[in-house]
């Protein structure tokens, strides 16, 4: 005969680890690491490109103005906030010191201007953008998705593999590249130039039809720009999915049971197969807030991604850090939206995660 | 008795799942004899298939010490553990998953011969695959030799991977379910060729299956380790197991499974018990694990400790059961409760 | 007689269109299923009895195709041929008239789905709109397979083990109220007391509700527990078919007895057990005459030129061989009925 033996021995450090067990707490604690991670990265990297502020702005007058480099310097130095004798040690705690105040700081080129006030104008029209077209992406990678894995092997299969393949393999901006030479330049199905920003600067912003129907054809060549660049890949992962959810003896057993076709494409096999594309999509909801700086640039969308552009040129510490700021927040933050989405969709999660 | 081949001392072994341990193996002792017939039976999560990934070495006890040819496994070093490596050779049960599929037979086949310098051409290394193909019966051997695993049989694609762990010419071959996939007509004389090996090869075979008909067949001259939950219940002879065996949970087992005779199976006395749920590896119930299910459970007995493998009375039986072993005898729990 | 004529399946042959030419899965199968009845399809893999099976709900692979033969099935006077069904009739058909519970339950349930909602869904299908009375039922059907009903409909499928999985499939099997209901090897893959429990369990629902049951198993020893009537198949073709004590113990195909005489037994001491030579045949190019011959111990020059007629040998017996004499007389001796 022997005793059980004894199971719990208590450790030194056990507090910690309890800690380290709650998941949603290990999460949050992982998430504000990574955050100051890459924040401290970026400030320091933004330093390291060639030339500053000053030193841009002060080209910049030598060049406009005819101002000597004397005089250049003083007006540029009496304009910023910036002062680049201080030591990148002091300006990163200041910046830190900032931060946990919650404040992003003003704009160094456009003195008195928040950073925060500049993101949240520029924000909305990418979100508005990018997000409709990542919807849009998403809904129809999974129609064709599923209809290509449906007729697996056919001349309908075939067709949409290859469009996917092809749309997958060339980068967004070249299709809105070739959106502009193709339909605007050579077929003049539309005049590139009124297109331009993010509505007609005409219009009085409002709830009127004129100015929500400007909107909508302003944002029209960038959403088809990203779905264009984006739905090949919906498209692949859907069919795949789709394909290894077929093989599934539920939705065998189900055809068995006697349960009609709707039934077992809705609640069988696309319920199962879409599970790993939400996480997909959650995770992509982050790269929303960027945007693309190329397509913004390329269609002049007066949006987050152009704004970062912009700020990148004139070497504006602030702005930079603010926009690559938000734009972590909001991709770490969609992981962990991925995660919490996926063990809310996925029953298999949900109990694993609890106990 | 002889020194035993390969021994168990004390072996546990457990697996984390975050932050579950989870026992898989508590406390086994077990001697495997030269050119015994040695066979571990049991259901799913007993630990037989850990058990003969120790015994091989591709996994390493959590405690307790395995021993080879009287030698503590851990401390082997260098050509003593390439010795040991090679002596003890496991069958999957699948072999179409342990067989490259890219493969042919010769490329399967002769890679451990010259990983082990036992050949050192390439004429070499094909008579000896086509010697190995021959004793496990696949001749013409030219007909297979050449040939995918999936342009076999099943039957053929499991002598082929008995034909493989054959090429180090082993002591021990763990043999994990290797018929279980393999279909009922064939499963014998493939059962048959392997204790042909033994006389011919001086192979000592240690069985794992979930099939105590199998078991009995292949092991009649030999033993059985019937386990549950990461333990042995018991062991003995062959005949003795599966005729009269005296542990609850192998009465239990012996009394579930049916017999290919319709009027004997009809009227196979039926032990009914107590609970079917098997109860989790990581909340094993206090004492005895099968006491939740035992129709001959002792309350205050059989959930206090649990009990350890002893000899039973004038048999050649050990076996692990609390009432048994302090000579009380078994009686039915309702029965009792009623009276 | 004739009134309880539930499934008469006559003269069923079933082709697989494959790159290397047609494989005859199935050819000139002839049964009938009586209300009540059990018939076992006993075989080994690419015998065709899973074929066979999955033609009467129409579920065959697209590249299979039902060549000759019909299977006339009747419910309440009325009698249609099951392969003229069109879609939605076939679909109104499948589960409430016949339930196929395939394979390996472990994959058998939705996921993202409560177990509740299954019942529903399959009631629903079946224009069964009430839920509170499905509810009920399912409740009911659970308890019969031994569960606990509350807590299985309110579960996801991967909080229920194995064996509950196959239990709560068999009670979603009989949800309608089917007079067929097929079962592909129930129990392959479940543990011995499991399987245990499952054997008991259609024998009960089965008493209980009264439908008959087609089983497909390589397993001849839940065919003696389980079956009124066995049909053995080979390479596609029925060889023998009879009631269970018929097959088991006046066996008169050389293939079934050369597979009652490779499984071991329990009950008795050491088993004589002999293999049957040879390999299953290649279905696309199958030996001539008897398909049988090559493998038989029994062949002669006749078997191997002309097939022998699957025709009654006596009573409802019946079997495809030129000599079922030498079978009788080679099983003299090796088992008999015990009354």
């Amino acid at each position: 005969m022997q005793a059980l033996p004894a199971k719990s021995q208590t450790q030194p450090f056990s507090f910690l680890e309890k800690i380290w067990r709650n998941y949603t707490l290990r999460t949050v604690i992982q998430s504000i690491f990574t955050v100051w991670a890459v924040i401290t990265f970026i400030f320091f990297l933004v330093r390291l490109m060639p030339g500053n502020p000053i030193e841009i702005y002060v080209n910049y007058l030598i060049n406009s103005e005819n101002l000597t480099y004397e005089q250049a310097y003083n007006r540029a130095a009496s304009q910023f906030q910036f002062d680049p004798s201080a030591s990148w040690l002091e300006q990163y705690f200041g910046y830190i010191g900032q931060l946990l105040r919650g404040n992003l700081g003003e704009s160094i080129t456009s003195t008195g201007t928040k950073v925060i006030d500049q993101i949240m104008r520029f924000l909305p029209w990418t979100v508005f953008c990018v997000g409709l077209a990542l919807l849009l992406s998403f809904v129809l990678g999974m129609l064709f998705g599923m209809i290509a894995a449906y007729y697996r092997n056919s001349w309908i299969d075939n067709l949409i593999s290859i469009i996917a393949a092809i749309l997958g393999a060339v980068p967004d901006y070249i299709w809105g590249l070739m959106i502009i030479i193709i339909c605007g330049v050579q077929l003049k199905w539309f005049n590139v130039g009124d297109l331009r920003g993010t509505f007609d600067p005409s219009l009085q912003p409002g709830f009127t039809f004129a100015f929500i129907f400007s909107v909508i054809q302003h944002a029209l060549l960038p959403i088809l720009t990203y779905v264009m660049g984006t739905v090949g890949f919906w498209i692949l992962a859907m069919r795949g999915s789709t394909t290894s959810t077929l093989g599934e003896d539920y939705v065998n057993i189900a055809r068995a049971r006697g349960l009609s076709q709707g039934r077992i494409i809705t609640a069988y096999v696309g319920r199962n197969a879409s599970l790993p594309l939400f996480t997909l999509l959650a995770i992509n909801i982050g790269f929303v807030i960027g945007g693309s700086i190329i397509v913004e640039e390329l269609f002049v969308y007066k949006g987050l991604g152009s704004f970062l552009f912009w700020s990148i040129t004139q070497r504006d510490y602030t702005t930079m850090q603010g926009i690559l700021l938000m734009i972590t927040i909001a991709v770490v933050f969609s992981n962990m939206l991925a995660d919490l989405l996926y063990s809310r969709l996925d029953p298999r999660v949900r109990i694993s995660g609890d106990s | 008795m002889e020194e035993p081949i390969l021994e168990f001392k004390k072996i546990s072994r457990s697996f984390k799942k975050g932050r579950t341990v989870i026992p898989v193996l508590q406390d086994i002792d077990l001697q495997v004899q030269p050119l015994e017939y040695l066979c571990l039976v049991g259901e799913s999560g007993c630990g037989k298939t850990t058990s003969g990934k120790i015994l091989t070495g591709l996994l390493r006890p959590s405690s307790g010490q395995l021993f080879f040819e009287g030698r503590d496994v851990s401390t082997l070093k260098g050509a003593d553990y390439t010795h040991y490596r090679r002596s003890v050779q496991i069958i999957h049960q699948d072999p179409y998953a342990s067989l490259n599929p890219t493969h042919t037979i010769y490329n399967s086949m002769s890679f451990p011969l010259f990983r082990h310098k036992l050949v050192k051409t390439r004429e070499q290394a094909r008579a000896r695959v086509a010697e190995l193909l021959e004793v496990v019966g696949l001749t013409p051997v030219r007909d297979v030799i050449d040939k995918y695993p999936h342009q076999l049989s099943g039957g053929q694609r499991q002598r082929v991977s008995i034909a493989r762990a054959l090429t180090t010419q082993p002591k021990v071959i763990v043999a994990d379910e290797s018929v279980s996939m393999v279909d009922v007509s064939i499963r014998i004389s493939i059962l048959n060729m392997l204790m042909a090996m033994r006389e011919t090869l001086g192979v000592t075979f240690v069985f794992i299956t979930h099939d105590l008909a199998l078991a009995k067949y292949f092991a009649w001259k030999g033993r059985i380790a019937v386990m549950y939950l990461g333990r042995i219940v018991e062991i003995g002879p062959t005949p003795e197991i599966t005729l009269s065996p005296e542990h609850p949970y192998t009465k239990s087992l012996l009394s579930a499974i049916p017999e290919p005779d319709p009027d004997k199976t009809r009227t196979k006395e039926q032990i009914r018990l107590r609970s079917e749920d098997i109860p989790r590896l990581t909340e094993l119930p206090a004492g005895c694990s099968f006491h939740p299910r035992c129709p001959w459970f002792v309350p205050g007995l059989c959930d206090k400790s649990v009990p350890s493998l002893e000899p039973f009375a004038a048999s050649e039986l050990r076996l692990a059961c609390t009432p048994l072993s302090q000579g009380k005898g078994l009686n039915l729990f309702e029965t009792r409760n009623l009276a | 007689m004739e009134d309880n004529l539930v499934l008469s399946v006559q003269d069923v042959s079933i082709i697989y269109q494959v790159a290397r030419g047609n494989v005859k899965a199935t050819n000139n199968v002839s049964f009938d299923l009586y209300k009540g009845e059990a018939l076992a399809l006993i075989g080994e893999s690419g015998s065709g009895k899973t074929t066979v099976s999955l033609s009467f709900i129409k579920m065959l692979p697209s590249a299979a195709k039902v060549t000759t033969g019909k299977a006339l099935y009747t419910r309440e006077g009325k009698t249609v041929n099951i392969f003229e069904l069109n879609e939605e009739r076939m679909r109104a058909f499948r589960w409430q008239d016949c339930a196929m519970v395939f394979q390996g339950a472990q994959n058998a349930f939705n996921p993202v789905l409560k177990i509740k909602e299954q019942f529903f869904d399959t009631a629903k299908a079946h224009g069964w709109r009430k839920r509170k009375e499905v509810y009920d039922r399912a409740l009911e059907l659970l308890k019969l397979v031994r569960l606990d009903p509350e807590r299985v409909l309110e579960s996801y499928p991967h909080e229920l083990s194995g064996g509950m999985k196959q239990r709560t499939l068999l009670a979603l099997g009989v949800l309608l109220d089917p007079q067929v209901v097929i079962l592909d090897e129930p129990t392959t893959a479940l543990d011995i007391l499991t399987q245990r429990a499952i054997i008991d369990v259609l024998k009960e629902m089965q008493g209980r509700l009264g439908f008959s049951i087609i089983f497909i198993s390589h397993d001849l020893a839940l065919a003696a527990e389980m079956a009124s009537q066995v049909a053995t198949m080979y390479a596609g073709e029925m060889v023998e078919l009879g009631t269970v004590d018929e097959i088991f113990y006046e066996s008169l195909h050389p293939y079934t007895l050369g597979l009652l005489q490779s499984v071991p037994r329990l009950e008795r001491g050491q088993d004589e057990l002999t293999s049957i030579k040879g390999n299953p045949p290649d279905l696309i190019d199958p030996p001539s005459g008897c398909k049988f011959h090559p493998r038989c111990d029994f062949a002669e020059a006749k078997c191997a030129e002309k097939k022998p007629e699957f025709a009654t040998y006596e009573k409802e017996h019946k079997v495809a061989c030129w000599f079922p004499e030498k079978v009788i007389e080679a099983r003299q001796g090796l088992w008999e009925k015990a009354s």
